[in-house]
């Protein structure tokens, strides 16, 4: 019973549901108090202790059904209990497709009875009595065995499933087979043997097929994510945007959260003049301690300006899907993009969800040859008078400004009226200042220039961002 | 917590159909959530939409029990000197200036500073103590004889740190007062907290409960609570509006109608002595439903494809 409930909380954990051991422990004193005989209320019941969001719910109740259609085999197999009902744990493809192959053979079918003492090795008698209910708990048995749960990849199908069939008994099995087929006389008992096999390896490979997705397919999954966490941006196929935007969110989430605590300094500003009395009360009301005021950091206003031509497009995207995603921490973000000529695109996110207004913005804005001049002298009448000593500016771009004059004056006075510009620049800093690449221009007027071309470096400079603000 | 009546919680149907007679219809996941609750001695996190009846489950939960109900709303800037505790500082300042009063007859004799001191230490020092504590909601469930319901109401409100002060509270009943020392439950307390969900809770305080969320209830369930709640009204009536509002749900507004306004405006068509859902009466009723204007002016233009389509 426990390593049952021990497996399913594996299962849970590769889906990406964290259930704490403490958790597991509820659950165990939840399945004792309900008890495994009704199975809606127990579903119900781990629900409470082990799912604790709603999108996890959502999961776990998938997960429950998909496991505890086999798993109430396991534990029926564990207590030695025979008698279950078939319809509840077999009702799958192979007891049906064994059935069809019974009644297509009513002769066979007679004969089976008579045949059934002929043979000696346990597997091929199990499989004479055609007992399905018995036949799945031995199944699930040997699955326990082999260790079916620590199945990683999707080649490891085919060697988990040999080494099922071999728990379950094949080799004497074969040899058997073998032994009656050159004794000659039993051909009909040799076919209805063979088909039999057929069956049960059919029946075995849906097993481990219904384990891996239980168990291994989140397993590759969280593999494919750590690859995509350092791949380039421009790099990323279309195919995988989607999957890209799924980590930019949720590397998004975990820095709010981590940073959603709001951190109060204890510099002296003023009185609390409530706090110190009380504190003071025991000295007869002589103020000896102060108390002072805590006050809390502001968060950091932030103006982001996105080249968004050609190949740092695809940067922009997740730079802004990112900071997007960051409202909790960051919600005062002003958003501004320019290939050709700068505008300002903070309407958008606001009215807009990020993927609709994310593909407004590129339809209207983007590819068109970049022109960091006009660019940065739109900026100055837009939005030079909002800087001030609170603002972090954010410009995303690569400073190939196709040999035009840079403007860099103007950034000089962004430079000097904001707390902190940051520059990131999707090329390898090698590559910086070849060809048409003025970043030289630009470089003395940032407080920090980085080379910016992947979710980590991404994470990594905004989570500094939050920290020292 | 001792519970005086312990055949009340001795399996969810019970549970169930007890809440049924104080008339809080509730569905199996809830109940089984309480009959947990009371058997694990565990807190249960209910999330859910604002009026589903979050805190009208603690309430009832204490009608049932026939346990007292302790309440903390919580707010942003809440602190322990609001939620715990708070020394009676006038007293304190009133024993001071006694103490100065008496310790010249205390000191009587004593000669040189040594000895002067070793007097002061043998007096009893009350200064902090029981006597001057001021027992604030969470200190009072604590303290209850018999255990009590503790309902600590939209946790979500409150800051983070306050949030780390529960943890210790919550997994053992106990909390620290740094001048007396810890403080044991005399019976542990069932401890609800509630929350709308308007910031991400931390993981370390979702670990220490039963999480239980409160959806819309379907309609079948619906009918029942108002049935229950609103008995006078006619069930033809019931109906159609039970599915108008499951009608609204499903549209995209700001603020869906839940529970309680479904049974504010099932109140309301009945002191208006309707007997059919119309158009002209939904229009006239619906602020009851819907609690912003933009709603409002979404769903007036479609009330007349709505009331048809419920006949």
């Amino acid at each position: 019973m426990q390593r049952v409930l021990g497996n399913f909380i594996h299962a849970l954990r590769q889906a990406g549901i964290p259930v704490s051991p403490a958790e597991t422990l509820d659950a165990v004193k939840t399945t004792k108090l309900i008890g495994l005989d009704d199975k809606v209320r127990l579903k119900t019941a781990l629900g409470l202790t082990v799912a604790k969001c709603q999108e996890h719910k959502l999961q776990y109740e998938l997960l429950f059904d998909q496991f505890f259609q086999f798993a109430t085999q396991a534990v029926a197999s564990e207590k030695s209990e025979v008698p279950l009902d078939a319809e509840r744990g077999a009702g799958s493809e192979p007891t049906q497709s064994l059935e069809r192959s019974l009644k297509s053979s009513p002769d066979l079918n007679r004969q089976i009875t008579s045949l059934a003492d002929a043979v000696q090795s346990p597997l091929a008698q199990q499989l004479m009595q055609g007992d399905q209910a018995a036949m799945s708990i031995a199944i699930a048995g040997a699955g326990n065995t082999v260790g079916l749960n620590q199945m990683q990849i999707f080649t490891q199908k085919p060697i988990f499933t040999f080494r099922m069939m071999q728990q379950l008994g094949m080799d004497a099995l074969n040899q058997e087979l073998r032994e009656l087929s050159q004794q000659g006389n039993n051909e009909a008992l040799v076919q209805l043997l063979k088909t039999r096999r057929k069956v049960l390896r059919e029946q075995v490979q849906d097993f481990v097929e219904q384990q891996y997705a239980l168990f291994a397919q989140a397993e590759g999954q969280t593999l494919r994510d750590s690859n995509l966490q350092s791949l380039k941006f421009t790099q990323v196929d279309y195919q995988h945007i989607d999957q890209m935007t799924r980590l930019v969110r949720k590397a998004a989430k975990q820095l709010a959260s981590l940073h959603s605590r709001r951190r109060k300094t204890t510099r002296r500003g003023f009185l609390d003049a409530r706090k110190t009395i009380t504190t003071n009360a025991a000295y007869g009301g002589i103020l000896f301690n102060t108390r002072w005021r805590a006050r809390r950091i502001e968060r950091p206003k932030v103006m982001v300006i996105c080249d968004v031509s050609g190949s740092v497009s695809r940067v922009a995207r997740f730079l802004l899907l990112f900071l997007y995603s960051l409202q909790d921490v960051l919600p005062r973000v002003r958003s501004f993009v320019f290939s050709g000529e700068l505008g300002e695109v903070t309407d958008y996110f606001d009215a807009e969800d990020l993927e609709t207004a994310m593909a407004k913005v590129m339809n209207h804005w983007a590819n068109r040859s970049t022109d960091y001049g006009r660019a940065l002298t739109d900026f100055e009448t837009l939005a030079l008078g909002d800087i001030d000593n609170k603002t972090t500016v954010i410009m995303l771009g690569d400073a190939r400004n196709n040999n035009g004059d840079g403007n860099a004056k103007v950034w000089k006075q962004v430079y000097q009226r904001s707390r902190r510009v940051l520059w990131l620049n999707p090329e390898r800093s090698s590559l910086w200042n070849t060809g048409d690449s003025i970043m030289a221009d630009f470089t003395p007027y940032c407080s920090q220039a980085e080379s910016c071309n992947s979710l980590r470096d991404l994470t990594r400079i905004l989570g500094k961002l939050l920290k020292y603000s | 917590m001792i519970i005086r009546h312990k055949d009340r919680i001795a399996s969810p149907e019970i549970v169930k159909s007890g809440f049924d007679d104080l008339g809080y219809i509730c569905s199996e996941a809830i109940a089984t959530a309480v009959y947990l609750a009371c058997q694990l001695q565990k807190p249960i996190l209910v999330e859910g939409p604002p009026g589903v009846g979050k805190t009208e489950l603690a309430k009832k939960t204490a009608e049932y029990l026939s346990a007292p109900l302790i309440r903390m709303q919580c707010y942003e800037g809440l602190d322990e000197s609001k939620a715990l505790y708070e020394w009676k500082y006038g007293k304190q300042l009133l024993y001071t200036q006694v103490l100065k009063d008496q310790l010249g007859s205390v000191m009587q004799g004593a000669s040189g500073l040594d000895e002067s001191v070793e007097r002061l230490h043998q007096f009893g020092d009350i200064f902090y103590s029981e006597q001057f504590l001021e027992t604030r909601p969470l200190l009072q469930a604590l303290r209850e004889d018999e255990g009590a319901i503790l309902l600590i109401d939209e946790i979500d409100k409150s800051d983070q740190e306050f949030e780390a002060f529960l943890l210790e509270l919550l997994s053992d009943y106990q909390v620290s007062i740094p001048e007396i020392g810890t403080v044991e439950a005399k019976s542990k307390p069932i401890v609800f907290l509630t929350s709308n969900n308007t910031r991400e809770l931390g993981d370390a305080l979702k670990r220490r409960c039963l999480h239980l969320y409160i959806p819309f209830p379907d309609t079948q369930l619906e009918n029942r609570i108002i049935a229950s709640q609103v008995p006078q009204i006619a069930e033809e009536l019931r109906r159609q509006l039970v599915d108008f509002v499951a009608a609204l749900r499903d549209m995209a507004l700001k603020k869906e109608p839940a529970v309680s306004e479904s049974i504010d405006w099932a109140r309301a068509l009945l002191l208006l002595n309707v007997e059919e859902l119309e158009p002209q009466w939904v229009k006239n009723t619906l602020n009851l439903l819907l609690k912003y204007q933009d709603d409002i002016e979404v769903v007036e233009p479609e009330i007349n494809r709505l009331v048809r389509a419920l006949k």
